[in-house]
């Protein structure tokens, strides 16, 4: 009997495959892809160099004030002698630790969140998250756990549009939880009032919010109260947020199927129980994308506070333009530095949340 | 709606006079420390360099005060305000000085509920022109293009000069300092105006500072000035008299340097102000030497002014307006006896 040996594999025939072939397909397979090509290497051949070298090149690196950028590129000069500022505002330079010290604990706590197994995760980067805010305020001021007392008149820079942030979305998270839960309540005042609230921080611009946080309010407390300007902004962003991610949430209410209610009705769960137990699991899964969507957009809002005249990085950025010292023109560098930042930031976030994204997925539709 | 409004109205006016009852002089001895409204960031008046330390003419205000009050100039809490949130801080008790290139006017004296205790800057509108140009003198900008920032004031006042001398223009308009700039020097427009303040700020941010100069034609009045609580009529004086102690001090020859041979040694008008043989700080509630707390850790007003928009800074501001009334300025302090 014969037995059938199948042929060796042939390899690929020549004109198939290999770089020259993988660009021939990708780039040059018509008239039109050849010219869009052709014109699209003409473009950044003019635009790369130049930029590369007035980024990097011949820019200016070393030295203290701006009479060191004496060649044409980017004056970076500018950036460095200002780093301080743009990072940790005019926070005391001896109690700098204490920033640096919240910032390790921050990675920290996102570290152990991608490392630990998920009983831990639950037992502990959970609950250190939430908490973490707080004990960096306490840190941050001082005053409470008998360090040097630090006036928010100094917070600022960077670390200050992060701990807004995340203290922001940590008060918002349950608060909006309980807006949503309103939203959907059959008594008729909780719900309108719910709606209110949700429907008048969504509606009104961030920007508006703001000023009345900084304008009006003050003149509405008796005298002699002055609520701390951040602790007002801190307000308003907090409630801002929540108006926007209770609507995420009752996304996520009407995502859980009715049977999910049905069957934790029918076992006799109460209210609560049933909510904290079968739906909000199922909610905050659901809603997770969008939660953390909306995140990243809340610590990009937290730039407008340079219109109230809070030392976030923009702000600070902008005032070390009109140093005289410094009124050179570098507002380009000033504002790519700031660009860049926050571009690394939203871009870890969203790496961050594709991880926790798969990590929640228990679905089957594999 | 007129009833809510006037609600609101009245609700602030009950919230503005009890403030105003409350002694700004205690409160700031108290907390040791004077709250100061400055700006978020204006070359030379008030601006924050790379350590986090402020510094300007009109931060020199504050310290002043602080230096005259509590005897040392560098107890004073900075409030970075914006232009909208200014008069509001103010009003609310949220800082005791308002020292931010703000504009005596009089709707702004009489109808905010505020007191201007004086002047510590006379600016104006100017010009702004290349030297290529060859013109001395505004009048001579017939037909000129003119980068304008916008902003209502600005474009008001040049079309009312303008209108009144018989010249034709043509307005370009900006958004922002750094497109105005950028407009002028790329050649859009043959003349900036703005504050002459700001024309030298705009001036040392071109590519070549000496290629342009300011005009000497000022077209409006600004003068700026620190802002108190009105009803606090002690605090007032302070202020008033912390402004006009660093005038005088010039006027007598007085500065940070020889402050302490003035003391010892002056002549009575000097000693006087030094605080020898005087109550003029009793009166006020606050010490006699406060005066002499201010020319030494402060400067006089010359000192202040060439330290921070004068010869000495980048700016080079020359002092104008701004020089004594004998030297052929407008500044002229009260007599302190």
């Amino acid at each position: 009997m014969k037995e059938f040996k199948p042929l060796p594999d042939q390899p690929a025939p020549n004109d198939t495959v290999g770089p020259i072939h993988w660009v021939k397909d990708n780039f040059f397979s018509s008239a039109m892809n050849t010219i869009a090509t052709l014109l699209i290497l003409a473009l950044l051949a003019t635009v790369v160099p130049p930029l590369v070298d007035w980024l990097l090149i011949s820019a200016n690196w070393s030295g203290t004030t701006q009479d060191a950028c004496t060649k044409d590129g980017a004056c970076w000069v500018f950036v460095i002698a200002w780093s301080k500022q743009f990072f940790y505002g005019s926070y005391p330079t001896e109690e700098l630790w204490r920033i640096n010290l919240c910032v390790l604990m921050l990675i920290g706590v996102i570290a152990s969140s991608q490392l630990l197994n998920k009983d831990w995760r639950n037992k502990f980067s959970i609950p250190a998250f939430l908490l973490l805010p707080f004990v960096c305020i306490l840190i941050l001021d001082g005053s409470w756990i008998g360090l040097e007392y630090v006036s928010t008149d100094y917070w600022g820079g960077f670390a200050l549009n992060v701990l807004l942030a995340a203290a922001s979305i940590i008060v918002a998270f349950p608060l909006s939880f309980v807006w949503a839960l309103g939203r959907r309540s059959e008594m008729p005042f909780i719900k309108s009032v719910s709606i209110l609230l949700i429907e008048f921080f969504r509606g009104v611009p961030v920007l508006a919010l703001f000023f009345m946080g900084s304008v009006m309010l003050p003149l509405f407390f008796p005298e002699g109260t002055n609520v701390d300007k951040l602790v007002r902004v801190w307000i308003v962003l907090t409630l801002f947020m929540a108006g926007y991610m209770a609507e995420v949430f009752r996304g996520g209410f009407q995502a859980v199927p009715t049977g999910q209610y049905e069957a934790a009705d029918s076992l006799g769960l109460s209210y609560w129980q049933k909510t904290l137990l079968i739906i909000l699991p199922q909610v905050i899964k659901v809603s997770m994308p969008n939660i953390l969507a909306t995140f990243v957009m809340l610590f990009k809002n937290t730039t407008f506070l340079l219109i109230i005249g809070i030392f976030e990085v923009l702000s600070t950025t902008q005032t070390a333009l009109t140093n005289s010292n410094w009124l050179g023109g570098h507002s380009t560098e000033g504002y790519l530095f700031v660009a860049i930042v926050f571009w690394i930031c939203c871009y870890s976030m969203s790496r961050i949340s594709a991880s926790i994204e798969r990590k929640l997925d228990t679905s089957h539709k594999n | 709606m007129k009833r809510l409004t006037s609600v609101i109205a009245t609700g602030l006016a009950l919230g503005l006079s009890f403030g105003a009852q409350a002694g700004t002089l205690e409160d700031v001895q108290k907390r040791g420390s004077v709250s100061c409204g400055v700006s978020t960031g204006l070359a030379g008046f008030s601006q924050k360099d790379e350590n986090g330390t402020w510094s300007g003419l009109d931060v020199d205000v504050c310290r002043s005060v602080a230096a005259a009050v509590l005897g040392d100039a560098s107890k004073v809490q900075y409030k970075p305000l914006t232009a909208k949130e200014r008069f509001t801080a103010l009003q609310s008790g949220e800082i005791d000085i308002l020292s931010r290139n703000t504009t005596w006017t009089h709707t702004r004296d009489t109808s905010l509920g505020l007191n201007f205790a004086g002047v510590n800057y006379y600016d104006g509108q100017g010009f702004m022109v290349s030297k290529d140009l060859g013109v001395s003198s505004a009048l001579d900008l017939d037909g000129a293009a003119v980068c304008i920032q916008a902003g209502t004031t600005t474009e008001l006042n040049l079309a009312d000069y303008f209108r009144a001398n018989g010249i034709t223009y043509n307005a370009i308009t900006f958004d922002t300092s750094d497109q105005t700039r950028a407009g002028f020097e790329s050649g859009r427009c043959d003349v900036l105006t703005s504050d002459q303040s700001q024309l030298y700020a705009l001036r040392i941010g071109l590519k070549d500072p000496s290629s342009a100069m300011v005009l000497p034609e000022v077209i409006s009045k600004e003068p700026l000035g620190p802002v108190v609580r009105q009803g606090d009529d002690q605090w007032f004086n302070i202020v008033k008299w912390s402004v006009y102690a660093m005038v005088e001090a010039e006027f007598m020859g007085i500065n940070s340097a020889n402050a302490d041979q003035a003391k010892s040694q002056g002549n009575p008008g000097q000693q006087r102000l030094m605080g020898v043989d005087t109550d003029s700080g009793e009166k006020m509630g606050i010490s006699n030497d406060w005066a002499y707390n201010i020319v030494k850790q402060v400067g006089n007003y010359g000192e202040s002014f060439e330290r921070n928009v004068g010869q000495g800074s980048p700016l080079k501001i020359s002092r104008g307006l701004n020089a004594q009334w004998n030297k052929g300025g407008i500044m002229y302090s009260s007599p302190v006896r």
